[in-house]
């Protein structure tokens, strides 16, 4: 699996304007939804569930990054989108420290395999510090679908 | 008769029947013939060579032809071997003079010539002797045939002759009928003392050729405790040591008999006295001998054992496995701890410069979630079947912790998506065996639900030191002063957030350090089976006064001589037999 | 009784028998840097063997030492270096085209170097 299988670049928000966590995830849910990945009215049920994920337990990971999922019926197929905060959130992340790069996925219900694989395939380029470093220094959409094909073929 | 010195490395006295493993384990299945089988023997025996000179014919035409005449000659030698009248005749010799089968004697003999040529000073001649083990090897495969011995499927009760063994050897034996080993090389802290003081079987190691001095079928005594080992002994040594053997068995049975008896000082402090496990099958010895429940699981050699990752069901068949032996008591599972051993580096791409300090264990598998996950799955299944903790290994970021958690808890959430059924509120640990998570195990003793100290890997990177490196293996000494003092900070961090701590190390087992470490407020203590007897027993025969009295006298003290010193008096004057 | 040549041959009659054994001699010494190793050896054994009287070897030096000459084990145990006296005898019919057949192979460094 690559990350451009689930990855909708249209949605790629590369500057966000949100500087609180609910805020940032809701502008991402928002923009897969313009983007015609989810439908219109799954967003706030979809944005209610990865709140209360979150609230669980931190996708925060820690070196920047967080991974707010979720698994959702009204998701009829997986998508994913990338978004980056020059600012820094508080995300609660484990090492208390800023997050400035968020990977949203939502998959369907009933698709175990294809949720894990997809996370893996996040985690993996995330436990990459070249990577962490170059995501957050891409300004614009462009500069983050490239980063992303790059680690699609490198791997 | 041959009498050879070692390390003795693990307890105790056997005299039993040797098999001897080569690099293919071709074992040799018996030894004597009555006389007047000598001349069908001696047949055997020419039938193969007529065999070999001819495989090895062909095979040196074909080499020639395919790639030269150059390597096509390296053959010449085994083939000027097995014309060689003289070596023939000295196999037949043996046969009829000994009564042995053809190929005891082939071994004997071919192993003769090549401890002759070893120790020719001529690194030449010595090159050949790896030619003589293919001769041997060539017609032992021809007189035995396919119908071989494995070490997993032994009849009798023999005991192990190798140059070294692999944690794939020990993992695949039969546990039952392995009595003792005795290697070629190795020191006290390598795999196969490990194994065989785990498995409560006496060795030897470190004894340069045992492997070329002993054929298979040959009676041996392995007196462990000396570092001792006789080939083919003559009746007065047997009857010597078969009464060492009697002395340590009663011994050990006097122990045994207290196993039931509650690990408790006089003046009532009660302390948990665990094992430590290789295997579901080391939990009946665990028990037997008085342990009250397994304080470590090295899940390590689900991994060794076998030529590929376990799945996740054959993690949990394991964990299962021991749950069911347990009735109950608690086990401790730690997740996959390798990759500093050479066994991994070997089959790694790009072998590490320092896997000690490397990607290995916790930082392995948080680099390969999947992985991972395959085993937390197993684990949190498993924790429906009994009482079940998972811990984490060399831990030495908080940010690790919260990582590895991390996953945990995802493993948590994907079975709930499933419909399985686990234990939420599982008590998860870890390791305190860096350096780093000793010092601030206050702020780590906040996230976790019990500590066990590693002492083995603590004192390694505290006093910098490779305890399997035989030049400096002398400085590794738990009772080194930097040590105690890093043990008794994490036990009180503990005790002050409220969390259980063991000490799951070989210093936990080594009755030197009992007093100091009940004085110390060590509640549990986790070791080797057969260390349990000895340290119960010093736990029932002093009061914790006493033993708190000991621990402040011994962390005034500067060096580890004083220390140890101080330690064997004071243990002595409670049991005097026991050093 | 005839008299040949070479060095030191003398004729025993064996009184049970009415083969007349040879015994022939020879003394060198090995002139090959790498010594009497496997190879060597092996050449050795196969052209004693074309003979049919017994072969020994003597080896001279600090550790003295002898060694059946169609055995190519015995003959490289031997572990004869550069420079290492061999007396080398055989004993039957052929003994001393034997010994001079072999002498010849030791003295031509056995076709090394």
């Amino acid at each position: 699996m690559k990350l451009k299988d689930f990855i909708v670049r249209e949605a790629v928000v590369p500057v966000l304007e949100a500087g609180d966590r609910d805020g940032a995830i809701r502008e991402l849910v928002t923009s897969l939804a313009k983007a015609g990945a989810i439908g219109n009215d799954a967003v706030e049920p979809i944005l209610a569930a990865l709140i209360k994920r979150e609230q669980t337990g931190s996708t925060g990971f820690g070196k920047g990054v967080a991974v707010p999922h979720v698994k959702h019926a009204s998701v009829k197929q997986m998508v994913g989108t990338v978004g980056r905060s020059v600012g820094g959130i508080d995300f609660a992340a484990l090492d208390h420290q800023p997050v400035y790069s968020i990977f949203l996925l939502l998959s369907p219900e009933n698709q175990p395999q294809q949720h894990l694989q997809a996370m893996n395939i996040v985690f993996t380029n995330l436990q990459d510090d070249m990577f962490r470093k170059f995501l957050r220094q891409s300004e614009t959409r462009e500069a983050i679908v490239e980063l992303l094909d790059e680690a699609d073929q490198g791997k | 008769m041959e009498i050879k010195k070692g390390i003795g490395v693990s307890p105790g006295v056997v005299i039993s029947t040797a098999v001897v493993l080569d690099a293919e384990d071709l074992l040799i299945p018996r030894r004597s013939v009555p006389p007047e089988q000598a001349p069908a023997e001696i047949e055997r025996l020419s039938a193969a060579i007529t065999q070999a000179n001819e495989d090895l014919g062909k095979l040196r035409d074909r080499v020639t032809a395919e790639v030269g005449k150059e390597i096509g000659a390296i053959f010449d030698f085994h083939i000027g071997v097995l014309r060689d009248q003289s070596v023939i005749k000295q196999i037949r010799n043996e046969i009829s003079s000994n009564s042995v089968t053809a190929e005891y004697a082939t071994s004997v003999v071919m192993r003769k010539y090549a401890n002759t040529l070893l120790q020719l000073n001529d690194k030449y001649l010595s090159d050949r002797v790896k030619d003589v083990y293919d001769i041997e090897k060539r017609l032992l495969r021809l007189l035995i045939g396919q119908k071989h011995e494995d070490l997993l499927h032994l009849s009798r009760d023999v005991v192990v002759i190798a140059h070294d063994l692999l944690p794939s050897q020990t993992a695949a034996l039969n546990r039952q009928h392995v009595k003792g080993f005795a290697t070629d090389v190795g020191g006290r802290t390598s795999h196969t003392a490990i194994v065989a003081r785990a498995m409560g079987i006496p060795a030897v190691v470190g004894l340069g050729n045992i492997t070329s001095e002993v054929s298979g079928g040959d009676t041996v005594i392995i007196d462990g405790a000396r570092g001792v080992v006789i080939v083919n002994p003559d009746r007065e040594q047997l009857e010597e040591h078969q009464e060492a053997g009697r002395k340590f068995d009663l011994m050990e049975t006097e122990l045994r008999q207290d196993a039931p008896l509650p690990a408790q000082t006089r003046d009532g402090h009660q302390v948990s006295l665990l094992a430590n496990i290789e295997f579901p099958e080391d939990i009946d010895d665990s028990l037997l001998f008085g342990g009250e429940g397994i304080g470590l699981y090295r899940t390590e050699f689900l991994y060794l054992a076998s030529e590929h990752e376990p799945s996740e069901e054959e993690h949990y068949s394991a964990y299962a496995d021991a749950l069911r032996r347990l009735e109950g008591r608690p086990l401790v599972i730690r997740t996959l701890d390798l990759g500093a051993d050479k066994y991994t580096q070997e089959k790694a791409q790009n072998p590490e410069r320092n896997p000690f300090l490397g990607d290995r264990s916790i930082r392995m598998c948080l680099h390969d979630i999947p992985m991972f996950k395959r085993q937390l799955r197993a684990i949190m299944r498993a924790s429906t079947l009994g009482d079940v903790r998972v811990m984490f290994p060399m831990i030495c970021t908080l940010l690790e912790l919260r990582q590895a958690k991390m996953v945990l808890n995802d493993v948590m959430e994907e079975l709930e998506d499933e419909g399985i059924n686990f234990r939420r509120d599982i008590p998860v640990g870890m390791m305190v065996e860096v350096p780093s998570a000793a010092l601030m195990a206050g702020q780590f003793a906040k996230e976790v639900n019990f500590f066990s100290i590693g002492t083995n890997d603590l004192i390694q990177y505290t006093l910098a030191v490779d305890r399997t490196n035989e030049k400096v293996a002398g400085l590794f000494c738990p009772a080194h002063p930097s040590v105690l003092a890093l043990v008794r900070d994490v036990i009180r961090a503990g005790r002050r957030n409220g969390i259980s701590v063991s000490i799951c190390g070989e210093m936990a087992g080594d009755p030197l350090y009992t007093l100091l470490l009940l004085g110390l407020e060590l509640n549990i203590f986790s070791m080797n089976a057969p260390d349990l007897p000895e340290v119960k027993k010093i736990i029932r025969s002093t009061t914790m006064e006493h033993a708190r009295l000991v621990a402040r006298r011994v962390m005034s003290f500067e060096s580890e001589r004083q220390v140890m010193h101080f330690l064997r008096e004071e243990t002595r004057k409670i049991i005097p037999e026991v050093f | 009784m005839c008299r040949g040549a070479g060095e030191a041959q003398n004729e025993v009659r064996d009184s049970f028998s009415l083969n007349i054994m040879s015994r022939a001699s020879r003394e060198t010494s090995i002139r090959n840097t790498l010594g009497l190793h496997a190879r060597p050896a092996m050449q050795f054994v196969d052209v004693a063997n074309q003979f049919s009287s017994r072969v020994t070897v003597y080896k001279g030096g600090d550790e003295p030492a002898e060694a059946d000459g169609k055995s190519v084990m015995q003959m490289i145990i031997l572990a004869a270096t550069e420079g290492t006296p061999l007396k080398i005898e055989a004993e039957g019919e052929d003994a001393q085209q034997a010994v001079d057949k072999l002498a010849e192979l030791v003295e031509d460094k056995f076709g090394e170097e």
